[in-house]
């Protein structure tokens, strides 16, 4: 290919990816003229919900922190906006943010004494965090309901999945697009070099501590207003929605769609909960479903779900490849 | 005087690195820091750079003390570094780790970065350009689409000491630039070095390749984190206690 082609082509890729977000963002808000069954409109509206929290979660993890505390931030979102305006009677348009913010400030706090732990001991301590966090729930028992669940949360969009499926649909192409740009400006360049080498990427002037809160507190807000908004979707809340098993579920969404890029926990939470929804009948197994889908993507695609058109790819050429040898000996 | 190192002290539980460490670096100067295995020259260089604490004694950089102070602020203080190991941005592009190490000059805020505003643009358009003219310096240009961690051992050196110089630092530390380095990758690195100095930037460094020393206009000597000697070069080469050091009392003359 000479460098003219070279250029063209390069070209002609960046107008069709645009191009295919667009046909997919057509496609889903289409969906709901089709698909009448009020199940299945819930199972999107949760596959929406669910991107956000992994994707922010990606958010953090590209710093080098890997937070084992997410679903509990999730919650905080949550329930700070269900029971400010169940008891104090405000518009859920308003305790929405409110919960959002709730997440991103605890981030904030946990994050800077956070900042000096790394790797596995960050993840062992954020995960004791995400544990102990979920205590505040029996504190405040009065509001909280603790293990009752809490009910009568104000509907945001009344009681029907229609509107719901097209505020998600939009919520979450907004929340994917602010986290985006976010990733590939200089600021998600810095937490690459951090994650890298936080002694190279300090040596030539990047404020670790400093980038590492501005992660988490990125992260801890979006998965705080995918909480919020979930609480006056579903109405319901139950804290086992936030626990530690709620945030391994995350972990693996984005592991099996792959870490190594944006577009893999998108891809890994669609696939994780679409696939038991197909086979309904086998909820028991949906555990051994989901890590037997771990393993196989864990030992075949290092890259994860994402990397599975590459895989197929270059199966393809090796095998054509191997055939030309053969025809040609 | 640049870089005023005054009775820099660290222990490691009862182990004295450094003891009382006195050493000046003038403006534009290129000194050689130089010592047997373990005689404490990289913790001379976490020290004047805030990756260790010292215990005792004091960093003073152009008029200002930086004791204590964190690696990042140094850095924005104006003084670039490589490392021995030389870790690297190793999944970013030889380009992108020196468009990466761009951090402090030109800075844009992160509001200007996240909204991708005009200043932003222009800045990281500046970047982008300085960043290809450091990567000619150090010979880099022509693998500058690679990743950096397939880079042979020899390029990898080349660009620590390219992203060091992306700082825009007034004196710089090198450790061990020459290290693992084949002839003609070590000719090439000293007339880089030798470029970068006449660009009026003062160097310290750290080096046991002997070609190297001929390049210092003053070189120190320490050993189990005394100093030993200091002065020329070619003194230092016949100084008693350095060749008792390097070689064992028997071979002094």
């Amino acid at each position: 290919m000479d460098v003219m082609d070279k250029q063209l082509s390069i070209r002609n890729r960046n107008l069709t990816k645009p191009a295919v977000y667009a046909g997919l963002i057509v496609i889903l808000s289409l969906l709901p003229l089709l698909i009448k069954s009020p199940y299945w409109l819930h199972v999107f509206i949760l596959i929406f919900i669910y991107i956000i929290a992994t994707v922010s979660l990606r958010v953090i993890t590209t710093s080098g922190q890997f937070p084992l505390a997410h679903a509990a931030f999730m919650g905080i979102g949550a329930y700070t906006s269900a029971v400010v305006s169940k008891e104090l009677g405000w518009t859920p348009w308003l305790t929405i943010p409110l919960g959002a913010l709730a997440a991103m400030v605890i981030g904030i706090l946990i994050a800077y004494p956070f900042a000096r732990l790394r790797a596995i001991y960050y993840a062992v301590v954020s995960l004791f965090f995400g544990i102990g966090v979920l205590q505040i729930l029996f504190v405040f028992e009065k509001w909280t309901n603790a293990y009752g669940g809490l009910i009568g949360i104000p509907y945001l969009l009344g009681a029907t999945k229609v509107p719901y499926y097209y505020f998600f649909l939009g919520l979450t192409s907004l929340c994917l697009l602010a986290l985006y740009r976010f990733e590939f400006c200089r600021i998600g360049t810095n937490l690459k070099a951090i994650a890298q080498s936080y002694m190279v990427a300090s040596s030539v002037g990047i404020n670790e501590a400093r980038y590492r809160v501005i992660a988490v507190a990125v992260g801890c807000f979006f998965v705080g207003l995918a909480g919020a908004t979930y609480a006056h979707y579903n109405v319901v809340l139950s804290y086992t929605s936030f626990d530690m098993l709620a945030t391994l579920w995350l972990v693996l969404y984005a592991i099996v769609g792959g870490m190594g890029s944006f577009a893999g926990p998108i891809i890994g939470t669609a696939v994780l909960m679409v696939v038991p929804e197909l086979f309904r009948e086998l909820k028991e197994f949906v555990p051994f479903l989901s890590a037997g889908i771990l393993l196989v993507v864990v030992f075949l695609m290092p890259q994860g779900l994402v990397g599975l058109p590459q895989l197929v790819r270059s199966w393809i050429v090796r095998r054509r490849e191997r055939k030309a040898i053969t025809h040609a000996s | 005087m640049l870089l005023e190192i005054d009775g820099l002290t660290k222990h490691f539980g009862g182990l004295a690195a450094v003891s009382r460490l006195d050493m000046q670096v003038n403006k534009g100067e290129i000194v050689g820091l130089i010592g047997p295995n373990g005689a404490g020259k990289t913790t001379v260089f976490n020290l004047v750079t805030g990756f260790l604490q010292p215990t005792r004694g004091k960093v003073v950089f152009d008029g200002k003390n930086i004791t204590g102070k964190k690696p990042h602020v140094i850095a924005e203080l104006g003084i670039g570094r490589t490392f021995q190991l030389n870790p690297l941005f190793a999944d970013f592009t030889v380009l992108k780790n020196v468009v990466a190490s761009f951090h402090l000059r030109p800075k844009s805020s992160l509001l200007a970065t996240y909204f991708n505003t005009a200043t932003y643009r222009r800045n990281e358009a500046y970047i982008l350009e300085q960043s290809r003219e450091i990567l000619q310096l150090v010979g880099l240009d022509t693998v500058s689409d690679e990743l950096a961690k397939n880079l042979p051992h020899g390029y990898q050196k080349m660009l620590g000491m390219a992203r060091a110089l992306a700082i825009k630092p007034r004196l710089l530390l090198l450790d061990e630039p020459l290290a693992g380095m084949n002839p003609d990758e070590i000719d090439f690195s000293m007339a880089a070095i030798k470029k970068t100095r006449q660009q009026g930037m003062t160097i310290v460094l750290v080096e046991h390749n002997m070609q190297i020393m001929d390049l210092c206009d003053r070189v120190v000597v320490i050993n189990f984190g005394h100093k030993i000697a200091e002065g020329l070069p070619g003194e230092v080469r016949r100084n008693e206690e350095v060749i008792r050091a390097y070689f064992g009392g028997e071979y002094v003359a």
